[in-house]
């Protein structure tokens, strides 16, 4: 499935408006807010369809997944919104995640758990808010907000010492940007591994992962911000989105990808937007001597004009005084 | 005393809410602690045993109360030895955990790392490592280090 959906949830009370872009998005935060009122909406109107007096309207059809038999219920399930509730234990299991990456259908996940098995974006953890009263001033009305701001990670103080996620492409970009401006740089070697990485620092540390898969570290890598207010992070999709960003690849479809890429990312394709941007950009560069390659960078992404292109699509970090 | 454990327990009663629905005794309701949670966390008057006036959804019946709130009050109340799942519970829920292990031995598992930092005066023994921690920095450090959620 793609496409960005609007979806509406109301009865004589209550209205939530909710836009979902991608194949897992999450829900959490504070109590009392709404999460399982919202939940148990889905599940009536699901029921009991029009009688239930629970308005679901949206493009695609909303359901509500649970119980002890989803697994025999999700293969069935197809071009679909699904709703998963806290209660289900099953969310954290290597079988659910398999079951999510061989499904055309997208997953609204409540839950507060950090979901390891599951690739989900830091973009797409949400909480909800009540924003007031309805026209008729009878109906509270509620909405999604970001829980990660990215205007919370950055800051214009000089990078010393910056830890790259990836060990790879970006890695070596990164690695040869800091050698210019001694600026010290380690790979981290994997998301998982950024927590034991940040918890050591106390110098100014730019942590540069990729957005697009960083959801389930975000809870304990923001708590640890927290802790450490040197420490910041730099999170664009991946490196290759970072790349086509910058404008190196001529063409007008890749900005009207990248406008909107949950048009053209079919998610039972690309379980998690990351893997889409590399596939693009190694397309768009096979027959060029940008020739992409993930695991080894291709020495021409390092010279002159590409290389400042590629950084100037970086927001909001202060590499230093010497020009690169 | 406030103690931790982190990923599965035994006794563990992953979703509080549901097992308070189903073993919740009318007299926690009305006791000043739930009262004062419930006003707190959802903003709602507890009118009666089985009446609580929410600002949103008008009179509600008791098992309408957020699952945060009912996840604390079988911390507070439940006699039975099961464990209850604080996952359930959101951050604007820690200071009352706190408060509750201040008032009796109480032990709670989590499978994410709750965040405490607006609770002052935190303490709890970490069961997974056996280290107390008396501050929520000093949970925090601890936590990461550990593998299980």
């Amino acid at each position: 499935m793609k496409g960005k959906y609007h979806i509406i949830v109301q009865n004589n009370r209550l209205r939530y408006e909710l836009d979902i872009r991608r194949n897992i998005t999450i829900i959490r935060g504070d109590s009392a807010t709404g999460k399982t009122t919202l939940f148990n909406l889905l599940e009536q109107a699901f029921t009991l369809g029009e009688s239930s007096g629970v308005d679901v309207l949206c493009e695609r059809p909303c359901r509500t997944l649970g119980g002890r038999d989803w697994n025999l219920v999700l293969p069935n399930l197809h071009d679909q919104i699904l709703f998963l509730d806290e209660e289900s234990r099953f969310i954290k299991s290597r079988e659910f995640a398999r079951a999510v990456k061989a499904s055309n259908n997208y997953f609204v996940i409540i839950t507060r758990e950090d979901l390891p098995n599951l690739p989900y974006a830091v973009d797409e953890i949400y909480g909800i808010h009540t924003s007031g009263r309805y026209r008729d001033m009878k109906r509270t009305y509620n909405e999604l907000y970001r829980i990660y701001s990215t205007e919370e990670f950055t800051g214009k103080q000089r990078v010393e010492k910056v830890i790259v996620e990836d060990s790879h492409s970006g890695y070596e970009f990164f690695q040869s940007v800091c050698a210019e401006n001694d600026i010290a740089c380690t790979s981290a070697g994997g998301k998982s591994n950024l927590k034991d990485a940040v918890s050591k620092q106390d110098k100014p540390v730019l942590i540069i992962a990729d957005g697009a898969a960083i959801g389930s570290e975000m809870n304990e890598l923001y708590q640890l911000m927290r802790c450490k207010p040197a420490v910041k992070c730099y999170l664009p999709e991946s490196f290759e989105w970072l790349v086509l960003k910058s404008g190196v690849i001529d063409g007008k479809v890749i900005q009207d990808i990248l406008e909107h890429p949950e048009d053209f990312i079919e998610s039972q394709e690309y379980i998690s937007w990351e893997r889409f941007f590399t596939a693009l950009l190694v397309e768009y560069t096979q027959d060029s001597y940008l020739r992409y390659n993930k695991s080894k960078l291709n020495e021409a992404y390092l010279q002159g004009r590409v290389k400042q292109a590629i950084l100037t699509a970086v927001e909001g970090v202060n590499w230093g005084k010497r020009s690169i | 005393m406030l103690k931790i454990l982190f990923g599965e327990a035994e006794h563990e009663i992953y979703h509080p809410p549901t097992y308070f629905d189903n073993r919740y005794e009318d007299e926690w309701i009305t006791d000043s602690l739930t009262v004062e949670m419930i006003k707190d966390i959802d903003k709602s008057e507890v009118i009666g045993t089985h009446l609580i006036q929410s600002p949103v959804l008008g009179p509600i019946s008791t098992k309408e109360i957020s699952g945060g709130v009912k996840t604390l009050i079988l911390m507070a109340f439940d006699e039975s030895g099961r464990i209850f799942n604080a996952s359930a519970c959101g951050d604007n829920c820690a200071k009352w955990i706190v408060e509750i292990g201040k008032r009796k031995d109480l032990t709670i598992n989590l499978h994410h790392v709750m965040d405490f930092h607006e609770v002052p005066d935190f303490e709890a023994l970490i069961l997974n490592t056996g280290v107390t921690v008396h501050s929520y920095e000093e949970y925090l450090e601890e936590a990461v280090k550990i593998k299980e959620r």
